[in-house]
């Protein structure tokens, strides 16, 4: 069989109930928002463990601060993650599901690493807050969990853009290699482009925290001026590294691609260019800047998952695979369900999120010191 | 039909049943646990009873650690398990209810920025905002709870779905209204097992309130609980009470659940009468074990009598479509591989394995065992329900029969050409230390 009629073959019968473009769209705008909370993730653990060594207090001020972010974000990147995986099994399941069978074990490795490294980050978190010892380990062990995720998750996307190799991996002679271990590609550079803007994006998050907690009163200025000036300083070293990955990545692309001029990508070039500049001219107290470099960031990341999404249809495409020739019945009672829940979401969200914003600025304290008082 | 993935000695139900189980006890405390953290921050403000909200402190850390770090990587960790061993099922249901899903999903954004929110603005903001808050995630986690139960119905009775292909047509399946009431009433139950649990950690005086509340709430829930499982077990199709009484991992499943109910039942009386001052941290954690007991019988029965489906009337539980659907234009696979052969239709086959010859017959005969049994079976001796231990001896002239008559059990039937069938008997022979046959039998039959 050939590899053009085994994705064909693999491909669900049921078909998909809506236009193939909208699952593609959620999912790059999904994926976004996820891997930069999984940024925030593996740079705040980075960060608030090595914070947690130094003898310097504020740097270990600024490990506690970072310690409680990073579980909370743990849990947002989490639920964040689900809808890509949801709809990368509507429009690619031959992809995904064949890339996860070949690495079977190492897909549930995956979960047990993100599960051992979330509660490690949780007991760094709450023994540092209860003053306990030994809670360096605790830190290590997550850096270490999530850093060993971030790697078997690339390799399995990497397999799902490489169908021809499939049976190579999974055939020899007369034998199928049923056990699940395997873990067959690997691309250094791809990988690093992913990891290393976790310091550029914690750079930015301290950044904002110190823009953010700046007008609170009885705020520590002193310290948010040093956060924000650590915060910079990671930002543009970070920044710098993550563009020279880039370029290493970008030529180890196959070259019948001709992915350099790729639309979106150039977009991406102009906007991280713009978030070098913003972050060389931003000074290294809390500032107006921040909120400039946090957005810039974010959209360079949506432009960059809208790359990634071109890049894997470059890939795809010699195997005569189209998302958009998807069998579809469209499922209107459905699709309203979604849209409907998806605003509704959107506006709670959006009021609980307003609530955490004035209530982090002290916003509410006032009214309550006065109904206390009465 | 995709690679696939053996897991020798414990076989691949036991990996899924392993990572469920794990996942239950957390996802449920997660959908039920804020109903009663917002009754008690009610009472608590009416009464002004400030322990009562050191008590929700507590009680809402805890749900932040245990359901949403363990709870929702297990969650995903289903996912991924279905994944690698039933890949074309879960691919079924998504390619189904992904906009169900995605909802669900809403949801689930909705709950943990309200969770966090809820624990961080504890005295930093108005009551009555907190309290709205806590409300919010009830009802969100509730919400995802009404779709998560229509598709988990759809899996055991996929009504009209089966004619239209249609969403709602097998969302609002036989099974879904009386499953969706009893899960909501053991939500309260869990909750309160939960908040009984937490407040036997306590000190301060809301202990002995916390544990009463916590007994009705689980009393009048497990109750409740009762009569809709009741009403469940009366709207079950035939096939799925045949299996309920004739297989015996399913009775022992369901007297599991039915014990740990009578205990719970016991347990949550005695703390709504007041006289749960024995509960310590080891007793409630001990009651949680007994609830987590149940829930396993409970969800093992839900699995098991679909058999030998893993989508009734569509796909059987070794993934291969057994019947046409004429709503999406879909034919059977089971009759396709029967005339045309299994082999040839499998893309992850050796070429040298396409076609059965003399030379290749047991190689190929292992592929077939492989594709059809090892949902269920594993092939060494020892191992969970093992074929060698199951066939003891068979020779392969008996395996060829006994692979005819695999559809009068709960089992799918073999599917498959009459040589690939020989070949798969003579696997079968062969694993078992049965008598081989010889080559032309298995490639020419007994003409």
């Amino acid at each position: 069989m050939d590899t053009n009629l085994m994705i064909q073959t693999l491909q669900d019968p049921l078909g998909v109930p809506f236009y193939p473009v909208a699952f593609q769209g959620l999912s790059i705008l999904t994926f976004a928002l996820h891997i930069f909370f999984v940024n925030l993730v593996l740079g705040g653990a980075i960060v608030a463990t090595w914070g947690h060594f130094c003898r310097d207090e504020r740097w270990k001020k600024l490990s506690r601060t970072l310690a409680k972010a990073t579980t909370i974000n743990i849990s947002i990147a989490i639920v964040l993650g689900v809808a890509p995986l949801l709809f990368v099994q509507v429009i690619y399941d031959p992809f995904w599901y064949t890339s996860n069978l070949l690495s079977a074990w190492w897909t549930i490795i995956f979960l047990a690493a993100l599960i051992i490294g979330a509660l490690a980050m949780y007991a760094f978190y709450l023994r540092r807050r209860n003053q306990e010892q030994r809670s360096g380990v605790f830190g290590l062990l997550a850096v270490a969990c999530i850093l060993f995720a971030g790697v078997i998750i690339h390799i399995l996307s990497m397999q799902a853009l490489l169908p021809d190799q499939w049976l190579g991996w999974y055939v020899s002679k007369l034998q199928m290699n049923t056990g699940g271990w395997g873990l067959n590609a690997l691309k250094v550079s791809r990988l690093l482009h992913f990891l290393v803007p976790s310091i550029l994006n914690t750079g930015i998050f301290l950044m904002l925290y110190a823009w953010f907690f700046k007008p609170r009163p009885g705020a520590d200025s002193a310290y948010l001026a040093w956060l924000a000036g650590i915060g910079l300083r990671m930002a543009r070293y970070a920044a710098i590294a993550t563009a020279l990955i880039g370029i290493w990545w970008l030529l180890e692309l196959p070259s019948q691609f001709s992915f350099v001029t790729d639309h979106s990508l150039i977009a991406g070039y102009v906007l991280a260019i713009l978030l070098i500049m913003v972050l060389f001219k931003s000074g290294e107290t809390p500032s107006p800047y921040a909120p400039i470099a946090g957005s810039l960031s974010l959209l360079t990341i949506l432009v960059m998952s809208v790359s990634r999404e071109s890049l894997r249809m470059s890939y795809l495409k010699p195997f005569g695979y189209s998302i958009y020739d998807y069998p579809m019945t469209v499922d209107w009672g459905s699709t309203l369900l979604f849209l409907g829940t998806f605003l509704l979401g959107m506006i709670i969200v959006a009021y609980l999120l307003t609530i955490a914003f004035k209530a982090g600025r002290g916003e509410y304290m006032k009214e309550l010191k006065a109904s206390s008082e009465s | 039909m995709y690679p696939l993935f053996e897991i020798p000695v414990v076989g691949g139900p036991i990996l899924m049943a392993t990572i469920a189980t794990f996942h239950i006890i957390p996802s449920h405390v997660a959908t039920g646990a804020f109903w009663i953290t917002y009754f008690i921050e009610r009472k608590a403000l009416r009464e002004n009873r400030p322990e009562l909200l050191e008590f929700l402190k507590k009680l809402s850390l805890s749900i932040l650690i245990f359901c949403f770090v363990t709870g929702s990587l297990t969650g995903v960790g289903i996912w991924f398990a279905a994944t690698v061993l039933s890949p074309r099922a879960i691919s079924g249901l998504i390619h189904t209810y992904v906009w169900g899903w995605a909802a669900e999903w809403v949801f689930f954004v909705i709950e943990i920025v309200a969770i966090y929110v809820y624990y961080y603005t504890f005295d930093k903001i108005s009551p009555k905002i907190h309290l709205r808050i806590g409300l919010i995630y009830a009802v969100a986690a509730w919400f995802s709870m009404v779709i998560i139960t229509g598709i988990l119905g759809f899996m055991l009775t996929p009504g009209r779905w089966l004619e239209t292909g249609g969403f709602f047509s097998g969302f609002f399946n036989q099974t879904y209204w009386p499953q969706l009431l009893f899960r909501t009433a053991m939500m309260f139950a869990i909750a309160g097992s939960y908040a009984a649990l937490v407040a036997a950690t306590l000190r301060n005086g809301g202990r002995d309130t916390v544990r009463r509340i916590a007994g009705r709430w689980g009393l009048s829930g497990l109750l409740a609980a009762g009569v809709f499982a009741t009403w469940y077990y009366m709207v079950l199709p035939a096939n799925a009470l045949e299996n309920l009484a004739t297989i015996d991992y399913v009775a022992i499943m369901f007297k599991l659940a039915i014990v740990a109910s009578i205990l719970l039942g016991g347990y949550f009386l005695l703390l709504a009468s007041g006289r749960g001052r024995f509960v310590n941290p080891w007793i409630g954690t001990a009651m949680m074990v007994v609830l987590f007991a149940g829930i396993i019988g409970g969800e093992s029965v839900r699995e098991f009598i679909r058999r030998p489906y893993l989508i009734p009337g569509y796909m059987y539980s070794n993934q291969i479509i057994g019947h046409d659907m004429a709503a999406k234009g879909i034919a059977s696979e089971a009759e396709r591989f029967t005339t045309d052969g299994l082999l040839p239709h499998y893309p992850f086959v050796p070429q040298q394995l396409v076609t059965v010859s003399e030379e290749n017959f047991l190689a190929a005969g292992e592929v077939l065992v492989k594709v059809e049994c090892l949902a269920c079976h594993t092939l060494a001796k020892g191992g969970r329900n093992a074929l060698p231990d199951i066939l003891d001896g068979l020779d392969a002239e008996s395996a060829y029969y006994l692979l005819d008559d695999l559809s009068r059990s709960y089992m799918p039937p073999f599917v498959g050409s009459a040589p690939e069938q020989r070949a798969a008997a003579a696997y079968l022979a062969k694993i078992a230390g049965g008598e081989l046959p010889n080559a032309t039998w298995v490639v020419e039959g007994d003409e």
